[in-house]
């Protein structure tokens, strides 16, 4: 039986980890207990028969042609393409930031109403691209992701879509104007850790 | 027929199935082998290794030669299976180490030394996950701790304290 204490020390005595004079103190122990001595030979043991565990198994069945079935639906992606994609979601973030920006900073005015159609465009644009980005992507997520995500989009755009009839009806309020940036901006992220997450 | 690995790979690159499957070929075994210890379940293990195959094709293009193409795609093989883990402990669902020893059995293992090492392969199957990946990890597959740690997402102390935990389990459930 082995000293209890010894457990970790006898196991980095076999792994070869101790600094020399942990080493040399484990080696004095070792001398004097036959209980340790003889777990140093299990341990020592039992590390050779893992390391001889065969390094292949042949699986039971084919697994080839299910693989076939799911890469066939799609290519390997090229570096071009992925750092193609991170671009155009790089590109859409900032067109929305931008637009939260104006909607946010600006101090209500008479002519608040056409700054919020501008701001309204560029996030309709900005989001559609990402749309796109992410339909590409789909195909790469998991399955619970997708569930996960979609959800998450519906609250999201239903928050999008109070505040901005909201805002129609009253474009100078500045709570709702920041209502809609929060929603927004939740979207913008959301949508680039899906491009992050397809792209991993 | 040995074909040229940079040529496989280069042409898998650009889309040839046959290629890829070339390269599955030579290494399914190997994958297979991980996944089955790392889940300790036939129909799980082969799930991810078609998982695992499937996301090595769409990653080709990150494959840039700097590392042997089989680490590459073992170490992928880890991460697959140790994702799909912890999406299924999201999920609830518990997986239970095999209660089926033919799982882990190898057709032709008759000698007194495959007893041994599938007494070895059952023993390793009942352990805790936990302690069964880093175990596999470390003295079956080779990775170091600093290694496992940065796959498995946990310390370096953790990483070592599993895997004495597992050989502690190991030596008592061999010493039965």
């Amino acid at each position: 039986m082995m000293c209890p204490h010894m457990d970790a020390q006898l196991n980095e005595y076999v792994d070869g980890t101790l600094a020399a004079r942990d080493r040399a103190s484990v080696e004095a122990h070792l001398a004097e207990c036959a209980g340790c001595r003889a777990a140093v030979a299990e341990l020592r043991s039992l590390a050779a028969a893992a390391a001889t565990l065969p390094k292949s198994v042949e699986p039971g069945r084919d697994l080839w042609a299910a693989i076939e079935t799911r890469i066939r639906q799609r290519a390997p992606r090229n570096v071009q393409r992925v750092w193609w994609f991170g671009a155009l979601a790089a590109a859409a973030v900032l067109v929305l930031a931008f637009g939260i920006y104006r909607l946010t900073a600006r101090p209500p005015d008479r002519r608040m109403g056409e700054g919020w159609v501008a701001v309204q465009a560029d996030f309709d644009r900005a989001t559609n691209e990402l749309g796109v980005i992410l339909a590409a992507e789909r195909g790469r997520l998991r399955p619970g992701t997708v569930a996960v995500l979609e959800r998450n989009l519906a609250v999201i755009d239903a928050a999008i879509a109070e505040s901005r009839a909201a805002l129609a009806r009253d474009p100078a309020n500045t709570e709702l104007r920041r209502l809609f940036a929060a929603a927004s901006r939740q979207k913008v992220e959301l949508l680039q850790w899906v491009t992050r997450v397809a792209a991993s | 027929m040995h074909s040229d690995p940079t040529d496989l790979i280069h042409r898998a690159r650009q889309g040839d199935r046959a290629a890829f499957e070339t390269l599955y070929h030579a290494h399914v075994g190997r994958v297979y082998a991980l996944c089955l210890r790392l889940t300790a379940d036939r129909a799980l293990a082969e799930e991810r290794t078609q998982d695992a195959f499937v996301r090595a094709w769409e990653r080709l293009a990150t494959f840039r030669g700097e590392s042997a193409f089989s680490s590459w795609l073992y170490r992928l093989t880890v991460n697959e299976v140790l994702l799909g883990r912890r999406a299924e402990r999201r999920r609830g669902a518990r997986i239970v180490t095999t209660d089926d020893p033919a799982a882990l059995e190898r057709p032709g293992a008759a000698s007194v030394a495959a007893g041994t090492a599938l007494d070895l392969e059952r023993a390793v199957a009942a352990l805790p996950p936990g302690a069964r990946e880093v175990f596999v990890l470390h003295d079956v597959e080779g990775y170091r701790h600093e290694e496992i740690a940065q796959l498995t997402g946990v310390a370096v102390g953790t990483s070592k304290a599993q895997l004495f935990r597992a050989r502690r389990l190991l030596r008592e459930a061999l010493n039965r």
